[in-house]
């Protein structure tokens, strides 16, 4: 159940996992919390219908309105509880990725994050066609003010390329004349707008040797169609909840799960959640966590429940994840991507930050971590032993060597003894703050 | 081209490294080579000393003709009517070539013969997708092979050879930037030291632990190995990066931009005594599809002033006879212009390898607009690894066999920099190799090879280009073919064989008649 948790959700406390494994069978568990839907949840602010205005960028609002749906979007995720949906928003936003710095307009990428929320658990063909008329993907890959007449390729290619099939499944002359079929769409404020004269006029096309006079709807049917389409959204999910290297073999199976589920999400989240390939032994702990993961993950271990959001924001943006705003079009490659030099070294100046109340650069945070009371919600709290054993049983899926387990304990203890440790002697709160960020200062710490 | 390195020797070489460096809570390393002189570290780190190469990488697949433009082309304007570049707005070359008008910089440094022009660089059945195109390029692999680790991964494991088991004292490579490139990775683990800031890393870098426990053989264990591999070097090398960035000197202002600053960052670092050959900068926002003159231009006038800078503060210093610099993109861009007023992907580019040690000048034909492929794209002159060998030989001092490891293949050199070979070698799709005997009598053999299917001629000329004998004319598939010709009709003398192509192609050689 950990390893499960670990994967579909940010991270999870202490008591989420009490009540994961309260569920009666394991179905329910599935049906009843972590794959329910839900409503959508309320705009950020009233900006969201405000029809975009240059006035918006120059007086700095634009700016602004993004910081605050960024930290909507993170108190969605530090909230989650059991549910998977925002996890999934995250995957499509990472899939279909899409900068700020190009689409320029909050509201347009806002409409944009309810779709992938909408059809979190949803039709996956259906959120295909969707994202083709959406005016943030419109203006972010070129389809904006594209014609038929002399189209710009730049969102027929990533469709193949990226967004649904994979590079190899497709010809250079399919780019071309998908092109003429995606062209015809013009952006105006919030809406998209088909305008037929834009569209090409040719009789017909010819896409993977089919001649037709295709339409968006028809053309991403065709896609779907061929058989790579599934094989690769399948691989990405496998890459994203199982481990970066995929198994082909069960890929394929996943493929045939969704097919035959008319790509339907939930029943493949479903198969997979159920396999034995997902339990496996050697691929438990192996996932590099994402920065999402470890700042949204350490927030829900350490239940900080309103944590800094602006240190969420800033160090986000250091550690290579800051959402809205992924390196290019094909979103974060994700696994040692995430781990340079320097990206390391700022992880544990963020883990660090929970527990000291100050950033590496010393800005105070908003909020951190009280020692004592955490430390007191674990039965074991006053058994040095039994309590470092579950917290690394929470905070670990990578099994801790015994050298390692000792000198976890070694920082709990700070110089005194077992016999003698309990929460209620002076400086227990600055022995487990120490503890906590050592703990979180282990190379292990960044594996899920 | 994976090395076999077990997972066991791996293991062990973790070992080895966790061993040299004092690992630990709050405890920066260094120890393992604080001791060795400093001459004995240059030869654990190999026999080229003191050349540092720098690669600023455009990523987003940089439009190569509105950056070097055929503006006496008249084909140039056909296909980009709104956003081609006159030649009176443009800095002229040579050849009818002109440069972007916002490369005043690059323009001054050409005069001084300090910039080597490379037009038309690429490589056979181009990709078209950046990312594909991108590792391509950083890999050095052909359009077919996938690598997993970059070219110049690869010479710093032959420049290296302890490395994992011992890390050399300086960084082997260094980043500016937050995410490594893959040109650094290797199976053997990363050669990169990626930072933003030196003394930012050097403060976040205290207080990163890492432990000497061996991780299990297991996949999570491969992972738990890399992050105990990457949080090992930058404790080695964090401090040393900071201590040269101390000494560094700081000579003039540099421009106020991203890539300016990367390359300020460099300057000082080598003026600080580092020792690292590569460094990779990064500059993006190529992928112009739209409305792209003014962006375009703006991104060429930021490389521009940076690079300038950069070099006159290298002049400086002394310090611009070990140091070049090398631009590249992953494609180029489509010839004809789109709807949007942008170009979509492309295939071949120029490059710029920019120092006081190059030949200077435009090197190679200028690019055909229209004998394009099938997608109406460039075709391109020189493979990018020609580019690629003539660096590592020439300037970083890699021997020809080591260089061909580097690619598994020898790759023809360009005339780069001045010790680079002197011809350049000509855009071969049609090839006469012999003719025997020479002298002839009656009977010559004749060998030669066409790469591509052609109408070809081969004649034999007098020395006034008067043709005084067909042997053959007609088409050819792609390989290698032999003819015998009766030359015993004309007369004693000196005379040109010559196989000519459609397309202008031409290779000739001198025949004598007894």
């Amino acid at each position: 159940m950990s390893h499960l948790l670990s994967r579909s959700l940010f991270g999870f406390s202490k008591s989420d996992l009490t009540m994961a494994l309260g569920y009666s069978t394991f179905a329910d568990f599935l049906d009843k919390t972590l794959l329910k839907d839900s409503a959508l949840p309320a705009a950020p602010n009233t900006w969201v219908t405000a029809v975009p205005a240059q006035s918006q960028q120059d007086d700095g609002s634009a700016g602004r309105w993004y910081t605050e749906m960024t930290s909507w979007w993170y108190s969605r995720m530090v909230n989650e509880g059991l549910n998977m949906r925002e996890k999934m928003v995250l995957f499509f936003h990472n899939h279909f990725a899409n900068e700020r710095s190009k689409v320029v307009y909050p509201q347009n990428m806002y409409v944009q994050n309810q779709l992938f929320r909408k059809y979190a658990f949803g039709n996956f063909k259906q959120l295909v066609k969707d994202v083709s008329k959406d005016p943030a993907m419109l203006i972010y890959l070129d389809g904006n003010n594209s014609r038929g007449a002399g189209p710009n390729e730049n969102y027929a290619r990533e469709l193949m390329e990226l967004f649904t099939m994979g590079i190899g499944n497709y010809t250079e002359t399919d780019i071309k004349q998908s092109a003429k079929v995606l062209s015809g769409y013009q952006v105006s404020g919030l809406t998209a707008t088909f305008v037929a004269s834009r569209w090409y006029t040719e009789a017909t096309v010819t896409v993977f040797g089919k001649t037709a006079k295709f339409d968006i709807n028809t053309l991403i049917d065709h896609i779907f169609d061929q058989k790579a389409t599934a094989q690769f959204i399948c691989r990405k999910l496998y890459q994203e909840f199982v481990y970066y290297k995929p198994d082909e073999v069960f890929v394929t199976k996943m493929a045939e799960v969704f097919r035959a589920n008319n790509f339907e999400m939930k029943p493949l989240l479903k198969f997979l959640f159920t396999s034995d390939e997902f339990y496996k032994t050697e691929i438990i702990g192996s996932k590099i966590k994402s920065p999402t993961e470890l700042l949204v993950g350490s927030a829900k271990l350490l239940q900080v429940k309103t944590p800094d959001l602006n240190n969420f924001y800033e160090l986000a943006r250091t550690l290579q994840m800051q959402l809205f705003q992924p390196p290019n079009v094909a979103g974060w490659p994700g696994q040692r991507e995430w781990i340079s030099s320097t990206t390391y070294s700022y992880r544990g100046g963020f883990t660090d930050s929970l527990l000291t109340g100050k950033r590496y650069n010393g800005v105070a945070v908003t909020s951190k971590l009280d020692p004592i009371p955490f430390a007191r919600t674990f039965t074991t709290s006053e058994k040095a032993n039994e309590f470092v054993d579950e917290i690394v049983g929470l905070a670990l899926r990578f099994p801790l060597s015994d050298t390692r387990r000792k000198f976890l304990l070694d920082t709990l203890l700070d110089g005194t003894i077992v016999a003698n440790y309990n929460t209620f002697t002076a400086n227990t709160d600055a022995r487990v703050n120490k503890f906590l960020k050592a703990l979180m200062r282990l190379p292990e710490y960044q594996l899920c | 081209m994976k090395k076999n390195v077990s997972r066991k020797q791996f293991l062990q070489q973790m070992a080895l490294l966790s061993g040299g460096a004092a690992w630990g809570m709050g405890s920066i390393s260094g120890k393992a080579y604080a001791q060795v002189p400093a001459s004995m570290a240059s030869m654990v780190a190999g026999a080229e000393q003191g050349k540092a190469l720098v690669i600023i990488q455009l990523s987003g697949g940089n439009d190569g003709l509105n950056t070097v433009i055929p503006a006496e082309d008249d084909q140039y304007f056909v296909k980009r009517p709104d956003i081609g570049i006159k030649k009176d707005a443009a800095l002229p070359l040579k050849n009818g070539m002109y440069l972007n008008p916002a490369m005043t910089g690059i323009k001054k440094l050409y005069d001084q013969g300090k910039v080597s022009v490379l037009q038309n660089i690429g490589y056979a059945n181009p990709d078209r997708s950046h990312f594909r195109a991108t590792d391509i390029w950083n890999t050095g692999s052909d359009a077919k092979t996938v690598w997993d680790e970059g070219w110049a991964g690869r010479y710093l494991s032959i420049k290296y050879p302890q490395y994992p088991m011992n890390l050399p004292k300086h960084p082997m490579a260094i980043q500016l930037g937050s995410v490594e490139s893959l040109l650094f990775q290797s199976d053997l683990g990363r050669f990169g030291t990626v930072f933003e800031d030196p003394n930012l890393f050097y403060q976040l870098v205290n207080g990163s632990t890492a432990d000497s426990d061996l991780p299990p053989a297991t996949l999570a264990g491969e992972e738990l190995g890399f992050l105990k591999q990457i949080a090992t070097t930058s404790i080695q090398y964090s401090k040393v990066i900071q201590e040269c960035a101390a000494k560094g000197k700081i000579n003039l202002t540099y421009p106020s931009t991203n890539l300016a600053r990367q390359l300020q960052i460099v300057s000082k670092l080598i003026s600080g005594g580092i020792e690292t050959p590569i460094f990779l900068t990064t500059i993006g926002g190529f992928d112009t599809h739209a409305n792209q003159l003014t962006q375009h231009a703006n991104l060429w006038k930021t490389i521009s002033e940076a690079v300038a800078a950069f070099q006159s503060d290298l002049e400086n210093m002394n310090l611009a006879d070990s140091v070049s610099v090398v631009t590249f993109s992953e494609f180029g861009r489509r010839v004809n212009q789109n709807g949007t007023l942008g170009t979509d992907h492309g295939t071949a580019a120029p490059m710029f390898v920019i120092g006081k040690t190059v030949r200077g000048g435009l090197i190679g034909e200028n690019p055909n607009l229209k004998i394009l492929d099938a997608n109406g794209d460039l075709k391109y002159n020189y493979d990018y690894r020609q580019v690629y060998s003539t660096i590592i030989r020439d300037h970083l001092g890699v021997d020809a066999v080591k260089t061909q490891q580097i690619f598994n293949q020898a790759f023809e050199r360009l005339p780069i920099y001045q010790n680079s070979p002197d011809q350049l070698p000509e855009f071969t799709s049609l090839e006469l190799v012999t003719s025997v005997p020479n002298p002839v009598i009656d009977f010559a053999l004749i060998q030669y090879s066409v790469f591509e299917k052609m109408q070809i001629k081969l004649a034999v000329y007098d020395l006034q280009g008067q043709e005084i004998q067909q042997i053959y004319q007609g088409n050819r598939e792609p390989g290698s073919y032999q003819i015998t010709a009766d030359l015993a009709r004309i007369s004693a003398g000196f005379y040109i064989i010559s196989l000519s192509g459609p397309n202008g192609q031409r290779q000739s050689r001198r025949m004598i008649k007894q």
